[in-house]
């Protein structure tokens, strides 16, 4: 694949927004002058990528929204064997030679989950405050290791109990300096954020690789 | 005969390595149908290995375990057009969509993950052609195609790179039906065992059968594939 390709792998538990994030960061990604395809993983029907399409009508060509079905294991389909996905990439870039950008939604998943290397160049692990307070003091590797870790949902902190300055000190804390990002996917906070954080780390890995 | 036991080893470590349930092949997302069938209420507990049976006989072993045969000689001839011929006759005899994509993703994938974990080793270059052929869309790069290709680059012998693929089959099969709950972690295994015997008969009827004879022969396995191309919901993709 094109070193050109960015490849961004959106993971995290169910219901913590990585659908609306993709929607809201699609735009900005437009606004900067990137193409953008969406490749969702769907636990077992098409209601991402339909959501997708819906939600970016006009904006996206709901062409170039893909699900892919993971076998009953949304973490396999983005870490152990990433086939499927990876051909579903490569379909999308043949098909549309122009997408300079590839976002991968994973399937809801638990703490466990990761994106193979070769899958995506970016990691983008996705909490939200609804998860709980104590959910960063948990760890896993999504929490610990990816390149980004998000917190949704901020707008809601207070009504299901979480002291949203505890759950980013934790974050901070278990993340030994790398991001963590507060966003509203639906209003926009953060989201601008989270897209430089992304280039930021996509310029740094591809400086990396020259050296 | 000690050396023949080492080359015998070696092979069989190849064997082992291409048709392991942990290789990346995609395998892992197929269902070869089964969930077709389950969600239409025509499989149970009870009928699951029965099934298993049928679609060897009637479909992986006239389809996908021929043209690996026949590919697997022609590849050992470096004789690089048939062996396009044969992955376009299976491609063709595939009748639902979700079938051949399912078996050129993962074919694409194995030529070339193969391509690059077998650089620069025994039967190296031979793979590195076929995957070459395969990225540039000059084949479809069906899965056994592939499989078959990368087996004869290596040495094994067809009977046993037929088998090992067979058995890949049921392995794959057999772990979508436990995920679809058909089966637990102790019938699956009584079903693997008892499945080998239609398998060593399936693999000498494939080694046997002649290249124009590709393509299998099951219409209602076509029509639980095409209806679950359409199912409002699936786990599998295929």
């Amino acid at each position: 694949m094109s070193d050109n390709v960015l490849r961004v792998g959106i993971g995290g538990p169910v219901g913590t927004g990585k659908t609306s994030l993709t929607e809201a960061l699609v735009p900005i990604f437009i606004a900067a002058g990137r193409t953008p395809g969406v490749i969702t993983n769907d636990i077992y029907t098409q209601e991402d990528a339909r959501h997708v399409r819906r939600e970016l009508a006009g904006v996206l060509d709901p062409e170039r929204v893909v699900g892919v079905e993971t076998g009953a294991c949304p973490h396999t389909a983005v870490r152990d064997d990433p086939t499927m996905n990876l051909a579903a990439g490569e379909e999308m870039l043949e098909r549309f030679p122009a997408v300079d950008t590839l976002i991968y939604e994973s399937g809801g998943d638990n703490l466990t989950l990761t994106f193979s290397p070769s899958l995506a160049d970016v990691f983008v692990f996705v909490l939200d405050t609804s998860n709980g307070e104590k959910m960063p003091r948990k760890g896993g590797p999504g929490i610990t290791d990816s390149d980004i870790l998000v917190i949704n949902k901020v707008d809601i902190a207070k009504y299901v109990r979480t002291d949203l300055g505890v759950m980013e000190r934790d974050a901070n804390a278990v993340r030994k300096g790398k991001p963590v990002i507060l966003t509203n996917s639906l209003d926009g906070t953060g989201v601008h954020e989270l897209f430089d954080s992304i280039m930021a780390n996509w310029n740094a890995s591809r400086a990396e690789s020259v050296a | 005969m000690a050396g023949n036991d080492a080359v015998g080893a070696a092979q069989l470590l190849v064997s082992l390595q291409l048709s392991d349930s942990a290789f990346p092949s995609g395998f892992y997302a197929m269902s070869h149908g089964l969930e077709g069938f389950l969600q239409q209420g025509l499989v149970s507990p009870e009928t699951v290995g029965g099934l298993l049976e049928d679609m060897l006989v009637r479909t992986v072993g006239p389809s996908d375990a021929t043209a690996l045969a026949r590919a697997h000689g022609a590849a050992i001839r470096r004789d690089w057009d048939a062996v396009i011929d044969l992955d376009r006759q299976l491609f063709a005899s595939k009748l639902s969509a979700e079938l051949r994509a399912a078996s050129v993703r993962s074919g694409r994938q194995l030529a070339d993950i193969a391509g690059e974990a077998y650089a620069g080793t025994a039967g190296g270059d031979d793979l590195a052609t076929w995957a070459g052929l395969v990225k540039a869309r000059r084949t479809p790069g069906c899965q056994a195609i592939v499989t078959g290709v990368a087996y004869a680059a290596t040495g094994v012998p067809v009977e046993q790179a037929v088998v090992s693929d067979l058995f890949a089959f049921a392995v794959s099969y057999a772990g979508a039906a436990l995920r679809l709950r058909l089966t637990d972690h102790r019938s699956t295994q009584v079903l693997l065992r008892r499945i080998q015997p239609t398998i060593e008969a399936v693999a000498a009827d494939a080694v046997a059968r002649p290249a124009l004879d590709i393509g299998g022969f099951a219409p209602v396995g076509d029509i639980m594939s095409a209806s679950h191309e359409r199912a409002h919901a699936r786990l599998f993709t295929s």
